[in-house]
């Protein structure tokens, strides 16, 4: 293998890495509140937008240092999941058939939050991105690969396998999976379900938020990712099994490393085509997806 | 339908038919009457769909724009008379729509409507893509106006048009939805499983609802290209089919009165708003979270329960119970 | 003279066999019984034959027809029908409009005023016409439920547990409905106590994990040894 071929595998390899777990997370966090709350939310790639947005404005404005930027952005995201929860996501816990209701409220909010990113960031900026975290180049053999890249990599993989522990470990994981299969089995057995439930509307926003600021680091970026990490998400949902975790993190690293590849040789918008059709697809033939929750 | 409301049917009626008369002095209320009546049509077919069927349709939008090119197309490179090409576009555009629901048919609730969603992207796609058909993103101006008796069909005489097209569509649908089809529509929004059980060809139900909801889309369509004299991807995106949603789902939906006093309050708003997209976009975005939390029912609902919590008796089984999302 | 005819009734869900080899009939006229456990097989083979589940192998005709595929509205249409074990109504709409829903199938070939008022009278159901069907009782949508099939005039209706979540006089009123019901219809009950079966049953079914053990009368049923042992056992029947 000559060294230009080399370089273009390792490439696609860490670019593939770093999507595939942006992606993964991501899709993780709409999935688990889809398959706890039965909300589906079609905004997701907004609140991903805004959590890159916002750190953009405090380093670009305020001069902060992305980790600072980053914490922040953090915090504040979580406090806007509990007041989103509070005044919107709560009225409709006992409704029945509410994944039609909520899907349509998060519609809403990707029209209210579409306005207002246009009234205010599309008037600064065309383009956004945020200081690195770290300076300095790493070579993997001929490869250079940036250190900040590199840092959002490790970071990306190990939030993720911290979910999975949670999920798999953790007493509030093993919560959230009992609610997942069985609400009314988990109410008689004490889980105390709409603690549950916010929960997990905010443990789903914040991660979705936190890919949002790791995909910012990683690369520069515009309004348009709004809606083709929506796309991206609910078809990696959709396809890996709606409330699969599991299928949420293979999908993910599939979708990463198909926009890698596809990247090479034609525009990344052309592979979210493709995931919209993949989605139809699944969606017509096999609706419960590729994996169980 | 009781003598009541056959009484408010007709002044509708007739109100509708000599509004077009009353703005015809002031051409910007005019264009903005005749383009809520075309709402009015969509607003309809929409809440066949969603109201009486139980199904939200996103890419009604879509096949209303397949309407509206394939009329351009038919007039412009075929010559053919607006009131040949209207037709057969509508029922093309009907076709495509049965074609695009019948696999989505099994779906249910929020699938069903994240299918539509898709299926409206793939159609606008569509119309960016085939710029041979559509022009792209450019869009196609210069549409021409009906053609009328050797002449073009413009002014007041496209307005009192349209005035009669919305309300034969309203005509249409009250008299359907006390039709036995109708009262399947209903059955199988209530409950699927038990239509079915009971004897009801739920999903020959279902393509039938497809096939006129997406007339209603497509003859609105090409109605809009001939009014507008403009059409482009934008004019029949999946924000048009929320817009409709919404003055269906504010009026009140599964009503007849619902689609009308939904698209008389919000239709003219985005035209008074005039430039600010981003606004009508954060109100429209505002309306939607509201009318789903706090008012299922729309305004007509909320005014029917108002009506039969002041006469002390149960809501009588003529309007659907509307507490329910 | 059969009317539901089952033979080498087989079905698998991922793996694990609900049912097996199932055989069985009922006739014209008779009242057939069928019990088992929880997980016996009991539901699959009910979806099974009311068409909301494709069996794997086997044969199944009702009325010398073959209906194995067959979806519940054609079923519906040749005369066989169900109610399910959680009661299912329109609830938001009203007992009138449910009734005038089941009445959508036969239109004008359906019962006419007088065979309806008679079927309203005798479920005493006349008073709540105008009542949405989701306040009534549970007593009252039970029978509610009876008079949408009888609308259909169905020659078989399989009852999915028709008693549950019935108070204990009101199980007694019902078990008498139920016995007037067998001179208007063949009936197919499905319970998991033998309580209620041995009023009504001609012949009873026994089905234990996904087998038949057990067929004939609910005296013969009450002796045999195995259905005593694995299961009748268990419970004062």
């Amino acid at each position: 293998m000559t060294d230009a071929q080399l370089l273009i595998l390792l490439s696609t390899l860490s670019t593939g890495l770093i999507l595939g777990a942006i992606f993964s997370l991501v899709a993780a966090g709409v999935t688990i509140v889809y398959g706890c709350v039965w909300l589906p939310n079609a905004s997701n790639g907004q609140f991903f937008l805004l959590a890159s947005l916002v750190a953009w404005t405090f380093t670009a404005s305020l001069g902060w240092s992305s980790w600072l930027a980053a914490i922040a952005v953090i915090v504040l995201g979580i406090g806007l999941s509990y007041l989103l929860e509070w005044i919107l996501i709560r009225r409709l816990y006992d409704t029945p058939n509410r994944n039609v209701a909520y899907f349509v409220v998060t519609l809403g909010m990707t029209q209210i939050m579409t306005g207002i990113f246009s009234l205010t960031y599309a008037k600064w900026s065309d383009q956004f991105s945020l200081p690195p975290v770290v300076d300095g180049i790493s070579m993997l053999g001929p490869f250079p690969l940036s250190n900040n890249r590199l840092l959002v990599m490790v970071v990306s993989l190990f939030v993720l396998v911290a979910l999975f522990a949670l999920l798999r470990y953790h007493p509030y994981g093993r919560a959230l999976r009992a609610v997942f299969q069985n609400r009314e089995a988990a109410a008689l057995r004490g889980v105390d379900v709409r603690s549950i439930y916010r929960l997990s509307f905010v443990l789903g926003s914040t991660i979705i938020f936190l890919g949002g600021i790791l995909f910012a680091l990683a690369y520069s970026f515009d309004l348009t990712v709004a809606w083709t990490m929506s796309i991206t998400a609910f078809a990696i949902m959709i396809i890996g099994g709606p409330g699969s975790v599991i299928g949420a993190l293979v999908v993910g690293m599939t979708f990463g490393f198909t926009q890698a590849i596809v990247s090479i040789f034609a525009s990344p918008t052309a592979a979210t085509f493709s995931y919209l059709g993949a989605m139809l697809v699944i969606l017509l033939f096999r609706p419960s997806g590729l994996f169980k929750r | 339908m009781k003598l009541h409301s056959k009484t408010i049917l007709g002044l509708f009626v007739l109100m509708a038919l000599m509004l077009p008369l009353a703005a015809s002095g002031n051409k910007f209320f005019a264009f903005v009457l005749g383009m809520t009546f075309i709402s009015l049509l969509w607003a309809t077919g929409m809440n066949l769909m969603y109201g009486y069927v139980g199904l939200m349709p996103l890419m009604f939008a879509g096949v209303a724009g397949v309407a509206g090119y394939a009329m351009v197309h038919f007039t412009r490179t075929l010559g053919w008379s607006f009131w040949l090409a209207m037709p057969v576009a509508s029922l093309l555009a009907a076709a495509v729509g049965v074609a695009l629901g019948l696999p989505s048919l099994r779906l249910k609730g929020f699938y069903f409507t994240l299918c539509s969603l898709v299926i409206q992207t793939v159609l606008t796609l569509a119309f960016i893509f085939f710029p041979t058909y559509t022009n792209g993103d450019t869009g196609i101006n210069q549409v021409a106006p009906p053609d009328w008796f050797g002449g073009e069909l413009t002014g007041l005489g496209m307005d009192m048009m349209l005035a009669v097209v919305a309300v034969a569509g309203v005509l249409f649908c009250a008299w359907l939805v006390k039709t036995p089809l109708g009262q399947r529509f209903v059955a199988i929004r209530e409950d699927d499983v038990l239509a079915e059980g009971l004897g009801i060809q739920v999903v020959r139900c279902k393509i039938i609802a497809f096939f006129i909801v997406s007339l209603y889309a497509g003859i609105g369509g090409c109605f809009y290209a001939a009014y507008v004299g403009f059409i482009s991807p934008r004019a029949y995106d999946v924000l048009v089919s929320m817009n409709i949603w919404l003055f269906v789902a504010f009026g009140g939906r599964a009503t007849i009165a619902g689609p009308i006093i939904g698209t008389a309050i919000l239709a003219p708003i985005p035209f008074l708003l005039q430039d600010l997209q981003a606004f009508k976009d954060i109100l429209s975005g505002v309306l939607i979270i509201v009318v789903t939390l706090m008012m299922p029912g729309g305004i007509y609902g909320a005014y029917v329960a108002w009506r039969s919590r002041q006469a002390h008796v149960a809501s009588d089984g003529d309007k659907v119970q509307e507490q329910r999302v | 003279m059969k009317l539901l005819d089952v033979n080498g009734l087989s079905k698998s869900f991922g793996g694990v066999a609900a049912l097996r080899q199932v055989e069985g009939h009922s006739v014209v006229g008779e009242t057939l019984g069928m019990i088992g456990p929880n997980g016996s097989g009991k539901t699959t083979f009910v979806n099974i034959v009311s068409g909301h589940v494709r069996p794997d192998m086997g044969s199944l005709t009702f009325d010398g027809i073959d209906i194995a595929g067959k979806n519940p509205h054609q079923l519906a249409a040749i005369g066989l029908c169900r109610t399910y074990q959680a009661v299912r109504v329109f609830s938001s709409l009203s007992t009138q409009q449910n009734i005038d829903n089941a009445r959508l199938l036969l239109s004008h070939r359906g019962l006419d005023q007088a065979e309806l008022s008679e079927l309203l009278d005798w479920l005493k159901l006349d008073h709540v016409l105008g009542k949405s069907a989701g306040s009534l009782t549970l007593f009252e949508q039970r029978r509610l439920e009876l008079l949408m099939r009888l609308v259909l005039k169905p020659k078989l209706i399989m009852l999915d547990e028709p008693v549950g979540g019935l108070a204990v006089t009101e199980v007694i009123e019902m078990i008498q409905l139920l016995k007037q019901l067998k001179a208007r219809c063949s009936i197919f009950v499905i319970e998991h106590t033998m309580r209620v079966i041995k009023e009504l049953a001609d012949r009873v079914m026994v089905l234990i994990a996904g087998e038949k053990v057990a067929d004939g009368p609910p005296l013969d049923i009450l002796k045999n040894k195995r259905v005593v042992d694995e299961y009748l056992g268990a419970q004062h029947a």
